[in-house]
């Protein structure tokens, strides 16, 4: 499955750069994380629910290791998860430009293979649950921003 | 069959329809033994990967979970399954069998594919456990399509191979290559052909009871083949063939993947069930059933078709790959199937078909309805309609020009059939079938005045008419035991399985003819081998043909018993008997007669003695091997709407007219057509299993996996022509495939026909009306 798109966060770069880089903020920003810890220098390890058409609240054991560093500009994340109904693993690039505002445009693109039994039973749903779950993890993470920015 | 036959080609309602009605038919999930365990198999998530360990450890500290077993634990029990089908001697021809594990090492090679076995108190702790089995993989990149499979440097599936080849064979009859060169026309395309599900009621179902102090072991197995079960298991399990019963109940729908013998679930159950001393039983749930159960028909055909100007054909040149899945336990059944079927009713003088089967990392191919059939009469029909166009020659009528007379029987096409016997048909009339759909569907009237006024009307309706062999009732052999029981009632015993064939019924009738008795009172019992441990199975269309014939045998010999006793008791000659009402009975009015029961037991004295040469009681078996199959032929015709705008499609006719050779119960009969065009028609527009580039099977599951329900399939006309075999004695073929074999190509034809004015050509089945609006799509803009 590849996902790609566009983004843009009312705030600058560096602060944005932050957000993206801090466990506790991921965790509440994307759907369904139940957990989210660091367990090494950009590694991360979390468990996640999530709900695929007929598939609901499986929990997926994931480990996210983030690479190609160049703050505050890109990185991108080794992302391998497994659980009851099925596994992911791929990976996901983002890139972050400072424009006039400030705001920050992201562009983010993934290509995550899924399979097992999600990806019998849920694949007709996989893309758009996939893109929605995207969308509320940006609105989460530019809300959080906001309220970074707004106590500065 | 004697003059008094009173059932042979008759409706007779079938007898085992008030226990299947009424519940009270026994089906394998149902039954239950005191303290049965449950099975649950861990499985593969990955197409193609190795297999770096599988950590049990959890799963056996939870509760209620008896024993997890892994490759690593089966010993010597672990072995790869047996090559079932050996390939016919075809010069020159190369096989690679590879077949399927009972439990994966070291490399798992479709997604499905079982890695351990679980075995607890009941299915749910079960299943639960399932997810405390940690699997290590690493995974491989996956073989999915057919030409990347073959191309250099592709992951290899079996790595002792040097390619993922699995056979490669050759057949050629004629020169085609000089009879090209005479050619005022060559029609040449590629076509595709993808995978389907059998989608059987009942999903496949095993129950083990392991009896220690009787030292026998009863297998309840949805197999289409017990009597082979019993002897393979007895084989590796090293017991005695009689302490192994293996009985096939009532099956909730074979199609052929039940034919598929020794599925790791069948061979690991029993050892199981040894091992511990507990009755074991797995009921495959119908997700494990679309990774885990055979599937069919991935095909790539590069054909062309050679013609004179006059429409009749020189020669055929097909080239073509075949999916064998995984591993490749049913040989080549498959794909010579599509090899002889391509050539159909057809005069086809010359003819080169050249396969390569290729290993991909899906689940295994084996014979589904149809088995291969279908991809040959869709690449011969599709070259047909393509060439009749091009010569502007009426679709029915190139057809009729190429048919074979009836004065060509018997038939031989001078290539190797799936049976290992060459293609000769037995016997046939084709012109006539083709006269008589044609007729029916009203293909002139609708060509001339229908359509005309309907595409007026700015409806797409279109006609399809094509033809079909079926090659059927192939050896080896069947038997049957038939016995007049005291009471009067007979008992017949065939060690066939039934799926829902009607084997109760048109088994009863052949026997009910041969002693005059009710066929209400002859009670059939099939796939049991306690019962009768000879035989085959129930695949190619070949239960009514072989162990018909065998039952038929088996009566006549009784029958013979019956008039010899009945003679000497009433003091007449044999031929001044009849057998007639239960009886036998000196013919003539006010005749003496005696009942049969009552003969059984004058048969079956308890005082004086069996003269050497006899035997007691009025029972005999017989066996029926016929050296080759006969040949069914027919003619699916319908009319279709497609509406351009949405894709969709409405069938407004579907007509078959067969010949089965034959017939013994046009019930029966007409049943296995509607059925099998419903299957077809599953297969041309609704049903595909797609697998993504990692070898991931992306809908499993019927929300997803679209068969066609009551509203897709119409009523189903039917008109039957019996030319008979001369291969058995009653003139039987079979019919289990004639409904689904030309839907495809049938589809393509009329579909085309209602789309005509948009110029789009079909080569392709499935369709679905994404993938046919896609077509129309791209039609029209070549057009502008």
């Amino acid at each position: 499955m590849i996902l790609t798109g566009t983004y843009i966060f009312n705030g600058p770069r560096a602060a944005v750069w932050d957000l993206l880089q801090d466990p506790a903020v991921l965790a509440k920003a994307l759907p369904g994380t139940k957990t989210l810890t660091r367990t090494a220098d950009d590694q991360y390890h979390g468990v996640m629910k999530v709900s695929v058409g007929p598939v609901t609240a499986a929990e997926f054991a994931v480990n996210v290791e983030l690479k190609d560093k160049v703050p505050p500009e890109k990185f991108s994340m080794q992302i391998d998860g497994k659980g009851a109904v099925g596994f992911t693993k791929g990976t996901a690039t983002i890139d972050l430009q400072e424009q006039p505002g400030p705001v920050t445009v992201m562009n983010y693109s993934s290509d995550v293979q899924i399979g097992g039994k999600i990806a019998g039973v849920g694949q007709r749903l996989l893309e758009s649950v996939g893109k929605m779950m995207t969308k509320q993890a940006l609105e989460a993470l530019n809300r959080e921003l906001q309220s970074r920015l707004g106590k500065q | 069959m004697p003059a008094e036959a009173r059932y042979l080609s008759a409706r007779v309602l079938r007898n085992e329809d008030a226990r299947l009605l009424t519940g009270r038919a026994l089906f394998v999930d149902d039954v239950q033994i005191e303290g049965m365990l449950h099975v649950a198999f861990v499985r593969s998530e990955h197409a193609h990967g190795r297999l770096k360990g599988v950590d049990v450890s959890a799963a056996m500290r939870r509760l209620g979970v008896v024993a997890v077993y892994t490759a690593e634990d089966l010993g010597d029990y672990w072995r790869a399954g047996p090559l079932l089908v050996p390939p016919p001697p075809i010069p020159n021809l190369v096989f690679h069998a590879c077949t399927q594990v009972p439990l994966a090492k070291d490399k798992v090679r479709h997604v499905g594919e079982a890695i351990a076995m679980i075995v607890a108190e009941n299915r749910y702790v079960a299943e639960d456990a399932i997810r405390d089995v940690v699997v290590d993989i690493e995974p491989l990149d996956a073989v999915v399509d057919l030409e990347k499979g073959l191309a250099p440097g592709a992951p290899l599936i079996h790595e002792q191979l040097t390619s993922n080849a699995a056979a490669h064979v050759v057949q050629r009859k004629g020169d085609y290559a000089s009879a090209r060169k005479k050619a005022d026309l060559v029609v040449k395309r590629r076509f595709f052909y993808d995978r389907g599900a059998a989608a059987a009621i009942e999903n496949r179902a095993i129950a083990v009871n392991w009896d220690p102090k009787a030292e026998e072991l009863t297998i309840w197995d949805t197999t289409q083949a017990p009597i082979p079960i019993r002897n393979g298991l007895a084989k590796m399990l090293g017991l005695l063939e009689s302490q192994v019963n293996v009985i096939a109940p009532f099956v909730g729908g074979g199609f052929g993947p039940k034919i598929m013998m020794f599925y790791p679930e069948e061979v690991l159950l029993p050892w199981a069930a040894i091992r511990l001393s507990r009755p074991l039983k797995w009921t495959e749930d119908r997700q494990e059933n679309f990774y885990a159960t055979t599937q069919e028909r991935g095909q790539v055909h590069d054909a062309e078709m050679a013609f004179t100007r006059e429409g009749r054909i020189l020669g055929v040149h097909d080239v073509f790959l075949f999916d064998t899945g995984a591993y490749d336990p049913y040989g080549l059944t498959i794909p010579i199937n599509s090899q002889c079927t391509l050539l159909g009713p057809y005069d086809i003088p010359n003819y080169e078909s050249e396969f390569t089967a290729v290993f991909t990392n899906k689940t295994i191919v084996t014979p589904v309805r149809g088995a291969g059939r279908q991809h040959g009469v869709f690449v011969s029909e599709r070259l047909l309609d393509i060439a009749a166009r091009e010569l502007r020659i009426d679709r029915v009528e190139i057809r009729k020009r190429n048919l074979l007379g009836p004065d060509r029987f018997p038939h031989n096409h001078e290539i190797m059939f799936q049976d290992s016997a060459p293609l000769v048909y037995d016997s046939g009339n084709y012109l006539p079938t083709l006269e008589q759909a044609v007729d029916l569907i009203g293909y002139d009237k609708f060509i001339k005045d229908e359509q005309p006024r309907l595409r007026a009307e700015g409806k797409h309706v279109g006609i399809g008419v094509v033809c079909y062999v079926e090659g059927t009732g192939i050896g080896p052999y069947e038997g049957a035991r038939v016995t007049v029981e005291p009471s009067g009632k007979v008992r017949v015993a065939t060690g066939v399985g039934t799926q829902g064939q009607g084997h109760f019924t048109v088994f009863a009738q052949l026997v009910a003819d041969a002693l005059g008795v009710d066929v209400e009172d002859v009670r059939v019992v099939t796939g049991d081998t306690r019962e009768f441990h000879w035989g085959t199975g129930t695949f190619a269309s070949r239960g009514a043909v072989v162990a018909g014939s065998a039952c038929h045998a088996a009566a006549m010999a009784v029958r013979e018993k019956i008039l010899r006793l009945g003679s000497s008791l009433l003091n007449v000659t044999p031929e001044q008997l009849e057998l007639r009402g239960g009886q036998v009975r000196v013919i003539g009015a006010n005749g003496a007669a005696i009942g049969l029961g009552e003969l059984s037991g004058l048969a079956n004295p308890l005082r004086g003695a069996v003269r050497p040469g006899t035997e007691p009681g009025l029972e005999s078996t017989a066996y029926f091997g016929p050296d080759r199959g006969s040949t069914a032929s027919g003619v699916h015709a319908m009319i279709i709407e497609v509406d351009p705008e949405t894709a969709m499609v409405e069938i407004k006719r579907y007509l078959v007219a067969h010949d089965c050779g034959t017939i013994i119960n046009p019930l029966i009969v007409e049943g296995q057509i509607h059925g099998g065009v419903a299957q077809g028609i599953g297969n041309a527009f609704y049903e595909q299993l797609v697998y993504d580039e990692q070898g991931q099977l992306l809908n499993a599951s019927f929300m997803d996996y679209l068969i066609p329900t009551a509203t897709d399939v119409p009523r189903v006309e039917t008109a039957h022509r019996e030319t008979p075999s001369p291969f058995n004695p009653i003139g039987l073929k079979g019919v289990g495939e004639a409904g689904c074999i030309p839907t495809g190509a049938l589809f393509a034809q009329a579909v085309e026909d209602a789309l005509s004015d948009l110029g789009v050509e079909i080569t392709e089945i499935p369709l679905s009306p994404n993938r046919l609006f896609e077509l129309i799509e791209s039609a029209k803009a070549a057009g502008k």
